[in-house]
């Protein structure tokens, strides 16, 4: 027997496991969820950096409103939030510091017939409440869930850091782009290439 | 060319699961690499010259994604290699020992040696597939074998220059 006969025949024994089929047909619906996702963060992204005026214009369309309690920056913080009941939130707190912040973000999920619709109030908040990476002036990288801080400054490699998040019996699988935005999955860790 | 994602499934999902094991060595890293290999397929609409390059392609794609799995910040708790071992059914004992000893390989030399010796790929397909030189990938193929030989003594023949 050859070199290459016996490597063959130790290495035959790698398998999928059986049920790898199956994940097949979850793949496009996979791809969906992907999409979802990169929607969201592309929309967030844009409203963030519109909010103050856009929380002006929400409150002249009525809307509902409510306060809540979310986590931001890693401290519990009542936020008085807006939803506009087309996907869209602005939000008003106030920081440590005592300064009035806006915030705002929105976006919209994929049916399974490919058609869009906005995000219930539900996903906006579970949106709100989503881990977050923060940059801060002293250079150092922080990713924000619920009450944890994480210094991720030294977990680059290749502009890429990847952190698994527990919150009690939750989990997240966090892909960081430095500076070039983040997301999410319960499953598993997003390729870099998968979103923004 | 393209081929429908259930023909490459069926055909090369164990060929990227083993290429992405002799990176990973952790067996649910692998097959999660291989899902994230074909969703790339999918997701990129490449237009691809034969079955031969997609195979190629899949096989790169495969490779680096199980690297970054490998240099990620937090790692799955991975079943140990040994423990893994003992779950699968080698025909014989060389086999065990063969398997065993390239696990043990360095990085560079275990995936050479896997494309070289299971895909049947040449020197020259495996450095433009590995983004090498062949000089590059002759060396470690070279030092691979020689690692191999020492370890396995005759289970390993020197039968390739």
């Amino acid at each position: 027997m050859t070199n290459r006969e016996k490597y063959k025949q130790a290495f035959s024994v790698l398998h999928t496991s059986a049920d790898f089929h199956l994940e097949v047909e979850k793949m496009n619906q996979r791809r969906k969820q992907i999409k979802f996702k990169k929607v969201i963060a592309c929309v967030a992204a844009c409203t963030v950096i519109i909010g103050s005026a856009t929380a002006a214009y929400a409150a002249d369309l009525g809307g509902i409103q409510r306060t809540v309690q979310l986590w931001i920056h890693g401290d519990q913080t009542e936020v008085t939030v807006h939803f506009d009941g087309s996907g869209n939130y602005t939000a008003d707190y106030t920081d440590p510091d005592g300064n009035t912040q806006h915030i705002g973000g929105g976006g919209v999920a994929f049916n399974p017939d490919g058609s869009e619709r906005p995000l219930t109030e539900e996903e906006l908040l579970d949106e709100m409440n989503s881990p977050e990476a923060k940059y801060l002036d002293d250079g150092s990288v922080w990713v924000y869930w619920f009450d944890q801080k994480i210094d991720i400054t030294d977990k680059f490699e290749n502009g890429v850091c990847y952190v698994q998040l527990v919150n009690g019996e939750d989990t997240l699988y966090m892909t960081v782009k430095f500076k070039k935005g983040s997301a999410t999955s319960p499953h598993r860790y997003l390729s870099p290439w998968e979103f923004n | 060319m393209n081929l429908p994602i259930e023909t490459l499934v069926e055909t090369y999902q164990n060929n990227l699961y083993a290429a992405a094991f002799h990176v990973c060595r952790n067996a649910q890293d692998a097959e999660d690499v291989v899902q994230d290999t074909f969703i790339q397929y999918l997701s990129k609409k490449q237009e691809f010259e034969s079955e031969q390059h997609i195979r190629a392609w899949l096989i790169r794609v495969a490779i680096n994604q199980a690297k970054n799995k490998t240099t990620s910040f937090f790692r799955r708790n991975s079943l140990p290699l040994e423990d893994y071992m003992q779950t699968l059914t080698f025909e014989s004992e060389e086999s065990s020992a063969l398997f065993e000893a390239v696990m043990h390989l360095p990085e560079k030399y275990r995936i050479v040696i896997h494309l070289f010796y299971y895909e049947d790929y040449a020197v020259k397909e495996i450095a433009q597939i590995l983004k090498l030189t062949e000089n590059n990938v002759k060396v470690r193929l070279s030092r691979g074998r020689m690692l191999l030989r020492n370890t396995l003594k005759e289970v390993w023949e020197d039968d390739e220059s």
